[in-house]
């Protein structure tokens, strides 16, 4: 190879621009031979992490595997970390660059457009006045109630999931926004410090009052809560005017846009592209700030953590937790909330400094003078696709079992059955989670190769700097897994 | 980390810690600003990189391979 290269080196004499155009107008065979390659090593992958759903499977319960635990664990971790290494047999710069930047563009919609808007404000609306009256005024039985429904089988599953596999529809459907852009607003400049932090704020609050108050069961406190987030996204909106507010400060129109970059839809120029999923994860614009890379984190941690305390070992943390501390400090509901508080801030906490840490260490192996900072925002939207294979883990079962329910609560809302139908989903639902958080490690593993890519002239520098990336995405995986292994319980002493 | 480049990009002013990386860098990100000599150091400091990828991909199948029957025997052991 050697012997022929430096033959052609010296009889044809080759130029820069030679090479360049060789490389980067590869022969569409080659992109061929190479894309054939990728598929069968991608079939291996998916082999295994189909054997890894059939031996779960196997068994009824998930709590008898017949596998034992730690194998099962370990072989999540494999899959991930021999995905990494397969990934780093693909080294022709042009084969990832085509692949990361194919898209089609639809046809335009321009047309249909201005009624498709005006009829995604109308819906918001609509189903956020109706949420509020409803709240009030209809069923209070979680399963009858459409504030309810619509709130988690809509807003927290089902919207998630067409957002990160279809496109982001938010803007359009946000309701505080269509409300907020019919008034006089902008009598604020928004603060360029804050960046997306207030947002990064909210999301965690919005979790943390998940978690505390029993907004998923009893409707009226759930409607003071959407209250309360409405007079706040109202009064910052008008404050700072729509654009800035929903662009920075407001959590779930940046949880939105984030879990859209992982979409095979986007919008440019007014266009309606097709794109493989998750290229624009390798896009530089969706993290400019450390805020957007503590909001992905917060994403990831929500789940695992509204994942964790909801299982059997979630609630004997917590019960041992609460016995520590003494009983005269207060009772047990305060200490429990101290305990529920405690956990999810420390647990945050080390998520975000294990991504950090990945950072520095990737810069330290490499010896780049590129920041730690640049690095670690570069690599935080491939974690996107991460979030999305866990959320889908976690809400796709109740999307399914709570669907049925929301069908009939939208088409009476103020007069439903009394015995609402809640579907229990297929055992293969179980298998679906499984392989829904391996294959979002996957895409998240081929982003972050292609960003290395991007960020390093070496290609084998570019390998070296994902080591760390992959070790804790190694480690996202196997708690994801082990959460999703352990028999569901109900969290202790919240009402 | 601290101590002095090997060398700094002319067009973009970013500092490199060895040499060939340069080279590499300006080859890829500056191809039309490139001198013959320049031009032939990137273009033998690709030769260079394909060998030691090849080291490298040798390596990951070592691996791989490894893995794989790390786990199989893993398997026929506890399952």
């Amino acid at each position: 190879m050697d012997v022929t290269g430096c033959a052609k080196k010296e009889s044809k004499g080759w130029s820069l621009s030679t090479i360049l155009r060789t490389v980067l107008s590869v022969p569409r065979f080659r992109v061929g031979v190479q894309f054939l390659m990728w598929v069968a090593l991608l079939m291996f992958v998916v082999d295994t992490v189909a054997a890894g759903n059939g031996l779960t499977l196997s068994k009824q319960s998930r709590d008898t595997l017949a596998v034992p635990q730690w194998l099962y664990l370990a072989t999540g971790g494999a899959t991930i970390g021999a995905s990494a290494l397969l990934a780093s047999f693909v080294t022709d710069r042009a084969f990832i660059r085509y692949l990361h930047s194919w898209s089609r563009t639809l046809p335009s919609i321009e047309r249909w457009w201005d009624p498709l808007v005006w009829i995604g404000h109308g819906l918001g609306v609509a189903a956020l006045v109706l949420s509020v009256f409803l709240g009030f005024a209809g069923p209070q039985l979680p399963t009858a109630s459409l504030t309810i429904l619509l709130t988690f089988a809509g807003v927290r599953a089902g919207l998630p999931i067409v957002t990160y596999f279809v496109g982001n529809v938010w803007p359009v459907l946000n309701p505080w926004r269509t409300i907020a852009a019919i008034l006089p607003s902008g009598y604020r400049e928004y603060p360029d410090s804050l960046q997306r932090w207030p947002a990064v704020g909210g999301l965690l609050v919005l979790v943390w009052v998940e978690v505390i108050f029993p907004i998923s069961t009893v409707p009226t406190v759930l409607v003071m809560v959407i209250l309360i987030y409405s007079t706040i996204t109202i009064t910052g909106a008008l404050l700072f005017g729509p654009e800035s507010w929903f662009d920075n400060a407001d959590p779930l129109s940046v949880l939105f846009r984030l879990y859209g970059a992982v979409a095979p839809l986007q919008r440019e120029n007014d266009e309606i592209q097709v794109k493989l999923p998750g290229s624009d994860l390798r896009s530089s614009d969706v993290v400019t700030d450390v805020s957007d890379v503590a909001f992905i984190i917060a994403l990831i941690w929500e789940l695992t953590y509204s994942g964790f305390i909801t299982t059997s070992a979630g609630v004997t943390t917590v019960e041992t937790l609460v016995s520590f501390i003494p009983a005269m400090v207060a009772n047990v509901e305060v200490r429990a909330v101290l305990v529920y508080t405690i956990l999810f801030v420390c647990g945050y906490a080390v998520f975000l400094g294990a991504y950090w840490y990945a950072g520095r260490l990737s810069r330290r192996g490499t010896g780049t003078y590129i920041t730690a900072r640049t690095i670690a925002f570069q690599f935080a939207p491939p974690l996107l696709a991460i979030a999305a294979g866990y959320h889908f883990a976690h809400y796709a079962g109740l999307f399914v079992s709570l669907s049925p329910a929301l069908t009939m609560a939208l088409t009476s809302p103020l007069s439903p059955p009394a015995n609402p139908l809640v579907l229990s989903p297929p055992s293969w639902f179980e298998g679906l989670g499984i392989a829904s958080v391996l294959i979002g490690h996957l895409l998240a593993i081929w982003a972050a190769h292609a960003v290395a890519y991007d960020l390093f002239s070496s290609r084998l520098v570019a390998i070296r700097s994902q080591y760390p990336f992959i070790a804790v995405m190694i480690g996202y995986t196997v708690i994801s897994l082990w959460i999703i292994s352990l028999p569901g319980a109900i969290p202790p002493y919240l009402s | 980390m601290e101590e002095t480049p090997a060398g700094t990009c002319e067009h973009c002013g970013h500092p490199f810690p060895t040499s060939e990386r340069l080279v590499l860098h300006k080859g890829i990100e500056h191809p039309s600003q490139l001198d013959d000599s320049e031009q032939e150091a990137f273009e033998s400091a690709v030769t260079e990189e394909e060998a030691d990828l090849r080291t490298l991909r040798l390596k990951a199948l070592a691996v791989l391979v490894l893995l794989y029957f790390g786990l199989l025997i893993l398997y026929a052991i506890f399952a």
